[in-house]
């Protein structure tokens, strides 16, 4: 079996220390180790979004992040942000507003909508759209997503 | 447009209820076949096939054997000479004695980690002698082609398919008489058209999962469309007994064709039985591209005529169809494609032929529209050519021609319920408003039937000691919501709240057959199937009503909320009670089933001939219409669709925004096949299959104006009068866009996709640019 | 296996660089990860440049001139208000790079080492005269970036060699526009165009990429159309000679026609955006 490296990381809050191969990504260490299921691998290219994770607050690539360079970093995921108040109104309204058919998507598409909410409290549509474009939905047609996200942003205005 | 639910008498059904699922995948719980996990289960990953054609010669496996993790290898020697397949039996679980496409598995490792297996993959030594290839169907059918199946002659076929050489199968439809037909047409239009193979890029990469037990029982999970289509094709391949393998599913992050039929569940199945230990799967993205399946490129030529008044008269088309290595679904889609070519018109003289021939590629198959968007694509645009000759509106050419409910579709369906009309009327007078700013359109306009309904479904309803339901139909919900949707059909006819309904998942030892969540047919079939089980339930709770208030049952009706009481009086006995004594006391827990095959014949030897026609039973027929306006970049030609509306006739929207969401999310897909998605073959490899290289639509390039109208036209047979709405939504996109390019640009398209380069080169053509 | 090595300064990275044969220097990762998934490379160590201070962020220099680090994030570098003017091209095509999650992570030194023919940096920064700073085990130079793509993929960049900076000259008020031409937004350009007009608005410089192994830019032509801006056969004249150095491929995105097509028209029509943006 490949080499495993003790690494110490927090995850959703938690300290955690995972054995994982020491060259390994963010999404193995996390998917295999960790059996934190949220990210999926859709591409591991860095195309498709469905493994984006957030670094910090930031969303990132969890293909294409390093394990290594995680420790000492927050690492947030969506099944892990329960208490996250954005986060929450986003889901609310992904549900309300038909924005999940399949799903596959929609932790990575939850990301990048809760870091948006966190910069720009009330964005357009078109904002809206481009800070979704890294996330590949091949269900909804993005329509229905949209619409939650401004819905979550309008709620969250108030 | 949103129905205004309130307006909608019942419980459940025309309600926007959220989706069941939902929750748990907003929170990210769900589990897909990728997060699932066994005690000892190893991980298995795939060698493929570096050649597009060659004789397998032999395997040297030590090195790869002897690499670290290493548990089991599977080959071609493993398997029997077991073939599946859904229309000709001619694929084996892994290829055996030949590989026919670059990509084909050819041998599977199982090992402690994915990385292991992957590395001992390529370890493994395979002598091959190369054959020269057919990379096209015109090649295939050529006199001295190679010929891929040697055996194609003796492949057991369910149905006439005329296979000979190359050709996998030939399908040809007549009605009328289309040569004479000609001499009556004051306008006759005729062209070529190609389309692209698209892929179908569901996010979720094909995976599965198997394990078996000590007696030998295998247990298996997938990706999937249908747990029973997964446990036919892994027992032909594997020649075991049905009952020897149980077909469970996760959660599936969506399929649109290419989950229904076989991907790598019969290899997972092969590895775990040789490891002896659960062995879980998955492809890669680029595996998913080279090992699964596509959309199908057609070749068309079309004819069409019409009178001087737009009355269309004849048409003819033949298709030349490139199969892949593998039948799978395609004799379907070819023989599809033919019977819907001619459009939602009554047109009386009618040919449709076609070939669909054996080539060394990847296997196309069933993807969303089933060959309907590539001969629409064509034919869509002949109308709008035969619009331009006589100098008629768009709209209006096509509502002269229409079908309507009581017609007869080609070769013999009967049209039982049909609001083409009111789709084409609701789309004209929303797209024929001026933009907002001013600036014009640039419209075009296409409108599609399509079928819901094929084979057999069933649904089983139990009432449980509280008076709740559990509905086990066997149908795979692939995100797009049928767990939901047949909930509230069930939730309806017990006139329960939706929430008291929970649906099980589908599993082959548990679950009524299922042919499968494809078609556009699950609402319609499979909710027939459920509203008769959910009818059967009330009549055996009427009955022990009947006994517990003391009168006949005549008497009785079912109230809101799962009651059941005397008419006129206040007195009623909840289903609680009624299933209390069911359980404890008299007559036994009820259960309500229903099963049902759709069993209309699809053709009327009265009035056509069909030659190879593998459909022998079809469906019923939802109707849309879609407008798109386009702009054109004047720089690269690039299209972008600046508003598109699209109008379903989908019987009965049971849930509404589910309705709505298959519309914009078939839009968008339609849209990346129209404009920008294509899989190139460089020689006999995929150029690219790689979602760099590969591009797929993103938010940023989809109108934000998308509209959803729904129209209601009730069929006669459906639950509540509700049809498919899963495929129409995509299968009028290409044509509108290729309509509302010729438009804008004064050229006129019949290659896909329209990509920036072609729409340009069309332009500068034109003297538009 | 590959060793994953987080040095704190320079120094030390390039002496690892220079000591081990399969080391490759790593910043975002968002090409090297990706490529070291679809096992492309498996280098013996990566060395990452992520915790060595002074190499990210943007600043101005006491002469006025730019300076980025190779470190700095895309979505700094698109969301700068140093980068104005004649330089607002390189903050438009920042912009255009993939999407805001892949901005998070990829770097201007990274993209530039990566040299892919198509990336969004490389005209940018060709349009805005950059010059890159080098350094290896030892020493450090500056190089044009005129002067940085040799070939397809080959770059004037060394074994052991890290790009560390880079200097642009202090923004002019003069408009910028960077044009890309993609399938789909955050794919790679098919054709992409970087256009500036000089101070006294009487020139261009403009830079065209995807259409060869490196940016296409031809100074003397420019020097040429100088006065001649509302000239069209000037105008052509200029397109028509990056239309000669061109040297593109057929390839996903589109065929080398197509390209060379879209040469001409890039360059019109920026013109034509850039010359409204000054009124
Ligand atoms: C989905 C996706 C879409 C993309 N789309 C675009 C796009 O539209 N336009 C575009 O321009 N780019 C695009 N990119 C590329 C992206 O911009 C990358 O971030 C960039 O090319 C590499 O930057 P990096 O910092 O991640 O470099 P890394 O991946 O860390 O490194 C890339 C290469 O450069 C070497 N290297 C890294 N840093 C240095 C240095 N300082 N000195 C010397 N060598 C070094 C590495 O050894 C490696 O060989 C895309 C990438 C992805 C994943
Ligand atoms: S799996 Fe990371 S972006 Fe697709
Ligand atoms: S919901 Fe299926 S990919 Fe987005």
């Amino acid at each position: 079996m490949a080499k495993k490296q003790l690494f110490s990381l927090s995850v959703n809050g938690e300290e955690v220390d995972v054995a994982s191969p020491s060259d390994a990504t963010l999404l193995e260490t996390l998917r295999e180790d960790l059996r934190v299921l949220s990210p999926k691998r859709g591409c591991n290219q860095g195309v498709c979004g469905a493994c984006t994770v957030l670094v910090d607050g930031v969303p990132v690539r969890s293909c294409l992040t390093l394990t290594a360079l995680c420790e000492g970093h927050d690492i947030g995921t969506v099944d892990g942000m329960g208490e996250d108040p954005i986060l929450a109104t986003l889901q609310k309204h992904m549900v309300e507003k038909g924005g999940v058919q399949c799903g596959f998507c929609t932790g990575g598409m939850l990301m990048s909508a809760r870091n948006l909410l966190a910069e720009t409290p009330r964005p357009s549509r078109d904002t809206v759209k481009s800070a979704l474009s890294g996330n590949i939905c091949r269900c909804t047609g993005y329509r229905t997503i949209v619409d939650a996200v401004c819905g979550a942003a309008e709620e969250l205005a108030q | 447009m949103t129905l205004d639910t309130s307006l909608l008498a019942g419980t459940a059904v025309g309600k926007s209820v959220p989706k069941t699922d939902s929750a748990e995948k907003v929170l990210g719980r769900a589990e897909y076949i990728a997060d699932m996990y066994l005690p000892g289960m190893l991980h298995g990953a795939i060698l493929a096939s570096p050649h597009a054609h060659a004789k397998i010669k032999g395997y040297d496996l030590t090195e790869a054997l002897a690499a670290p993790g290493v548990v089991a290898i599977v080959t071609g020697d493993d398997v029997g000479e077991g073939r599946m397949g859904a229309f000709i039996k001619d694929e084996h679980a892994i290829a055996k004695g030949k590989v026919l496409y670059v990509g084909e598995p050819v041998a599977a490792v199982a090992a402690r980690t994915e990385a292991e297996a992957r590395r001992a993959c390529q370890l493994i030594r395979v002598d091959y002698e190369e054959l020269p290839a057919v990379l096209s169907p015109e090649a295939g059918l050529e006199d001295d082609a190679p010929i891929l199946h040697e055996k194609l002659a003796d492949y057991i076929k369910v149905f006439d398919a005329g296979s000979t050489g190359n050709l996998c199968s030939r399908t040809e439809l007549v009605e009328g008489d289309v040569e004479a037909a000609w001499a009556e047409c004051d306008v006759i239009v005729e062209g070529e058209f190609t389309t692209q193979p698209q892929a179908h890029v569901s996010i979720e990469p094909c995976g599965a999962l198997a394990t078996v037990d000590p007696a030998g029982r295998v247990t298996l999970w997938s990706a999937n469309q249908s747990v029973f289509r997964v446990q036919a094709n892994v027992c032909e391949s594997l020649g075991l007994p049905m009952s020897q393998l149980r077909s469970l599913t996760p959660r599936v992050g969506a399929g649109f064709g290419n989950k229904m039929e076989p991907h790598i569940q019969p290899i997972t199945v092969a590895l775990a039985m040789k490891a002896k230990r659960p062995v879980k799967l998955i492809l890669s993205r680029e595996e998913d591209f080279e090992m699964v399946r596509a959309r199908h490129p057609f070749r068309v030529k079309m004819k069409t005529g019409a009178k001087a008044d737009g009355t269309i008269v004849a048409r003819d088309c033949e298709v030349l169809v490139d199969c892949g290595a593998f039948a799978d679904d395609s004799p379907g889609v070819m023989g599809y494609a033919l019977l819907m070519c001619g459009g939602p018109y009554r047109i009386p003289n009618m040919r449709a032929a076609g070939q669909l021939v054996y080539t060394n590629k990847l296997r196309f198959g069933a993807f969303r529209g089933f060959g309907n968007p590539q001969v629409l694509f064509a034919g869509e645009q002949q109308i709008d050519e035969l619009a331009e000759k006589l100098g008629m509106d768009p709209f209006e050419i096509r509502r002269k021609n229409l079908v309507a409910s009581g017609d007869t579709w080609f070769v013999g369906p009967q049209v039982a319920s049909c609001g083409m009309d009111r789709c084409l009327d609701a789309v004209e007078e929303a797209a024929t408003k001026p933009r907002a700013d001013g600036t014009p359109r640039n419209l075009g306009l296409s409108i599609t039937a399509h079928i819901s309904g094929l084979l057999g479904t069933g649904a089983i309803v139990r009432m449980l000691e509280d008076g709740t339901i559990s509905l086990n139909t066997g149908a795979t919900d692939i995100g797009q919501g049928s767990d939901t949707v047949l909930a509230q059909i069930c939730a309806e006819e017990l006139k329960l709240p939706f929430e008291q309904v929970a649906v099980a998942s589908p599993d082959t030892d548990g679950s009524p057959y299922n042919w499968g969540t494809t078609a556009s047919r699950v609402t319609y079939t499979t909710g027939r199937a459920v509203k008769g089980a959910a009818r059967k339930v009330v009549d055996q709770a009427m009955a022990h009503a009947a006994e517990m208030l003391e009168c006949p049952v005549e008497e009785l009706e079912l109230r809101e909320g799962g009651r059941i009481g005397r008419v006129g009086s206040n007195s009623d006995v909840t289903f609680a009670q009624i299933s209390g004594r069911a359980h404890w006391a008299i007559g036994g827990p009820i259960v309500g089933s229903d099963t049902l095959v759709f069993d209309q014949p699809t053709h009327d030897p009265k009035r056509a001939v069909a030659l190879g026609l593998p459909f022998p039973r079809i469906g019923v027929f939802s109707f849309a219409a879609t407008a798109v306006d386009v702009d054109i970049d004047q720089v690269s030609g690039q299209v972008s669709v600046h508003e598109a509306w699209t109008a379903a006739d989908v019987g009965r929207a049971i849930n509404p925004q589910l309705c709505e969401v298959q519309l914009y999310g078939g839009f968008v897909q339609g849209l990346g096949f129209a404009v920008v998605e294509e899989m190139v073959w460089d020689g006999a490899r995929l150029a690219n299959p790689s979602l760099m290289d590969y591009k797929v639509p993103t938010s940023r390039d989809v109108p934000d104006a998308l509209h959803a109208i729904i129209v209601e036209d009730p069929d006669p047979t459906g639950p509540f009068g509700a049809k498919g709405v899963g495929e129409i939504g995509l299968n009028p996109v290409p044509g509108a866009v290729a309509n509302a390019v010729a438009a804008a640009t004064g050229f006129r398209h019949r290659h896909l996709p329209l990509t920036g380069e072609r729409v340009l080169n069309g332009m500068i053509r034109a003297g538009t640019a | 296996m590959t060793q994953i090595l987080q040095p704190e300064t320079l120094d030390e990275a390039l002496a690892v660089l220079a000591a081990e044969d399969e080391a490759m220097p790593m910043s975002g990762g968002a090409t090297l990860v990706a490529m070291k998934n679809a096992r492309l490379v498996e280098p013996t160590h990566l060395v990452s440049l992520d915790r060595i201070a002074g190499l990210r962020g943007i600043a101005t220099l006491p002469d006025g001139r730019i300076r980025i680090g190779a470190m700095t994030r895309h979505f700094e570098t698109a969301s700068s208000a140093l980068l104005t003017g004649s330089l607002s091209v390189l903050r438009q095509a920042a912009g255009k790079i993939a999407n805001r999650v892949v901005r998070n992570m990829g770097t201007m030194g990274g993209s530039v080492a990566n040299a892919d023919p198509a990336a969004d940096y490389l005209p940018a920064l060709a349009c805005c005269d950059a010059v890159l700073t080098i350094a290896r085990a030892g020493g450090e130079r500056e190089l044009s970036i005129l002067d940085y793509v040799e070939d397809w993929y080959e770059t004037a960049l060394e074994e052991g060699e890290v790009i560390t900076a880079f200097t642009l000259p202090a923004p002019e008020e003069s408009p910028s526009a960077y044009r890309k031409i993609a399938r789909v937004t955050g794919d790679f350009a098919t054709a992409s165009c970087a256009m500036a007009l000089t101070a006294d608005g009487q020139g261009i410089r403009v830079a065209i990429g995807a259409c060869g192994p490196g940016p296409l830019r031809d100074p003397e032509a420019e020097q040429a159309l100088i006065g001649k801006l509302d000239d069209p056969d000037a105008v052509t004249a200029l397109a028509e000679r990056l239309v000669a150095m061109a040297d593109p491929i057929d390839d996903v995105r589109g065929t080398a026609d197509y390209r060379l097509a879209l040469i001409p028209r890039l360059v019109r029509q920026g013109l034509d955006d850039l010359k409204k943006d000054l009124r």
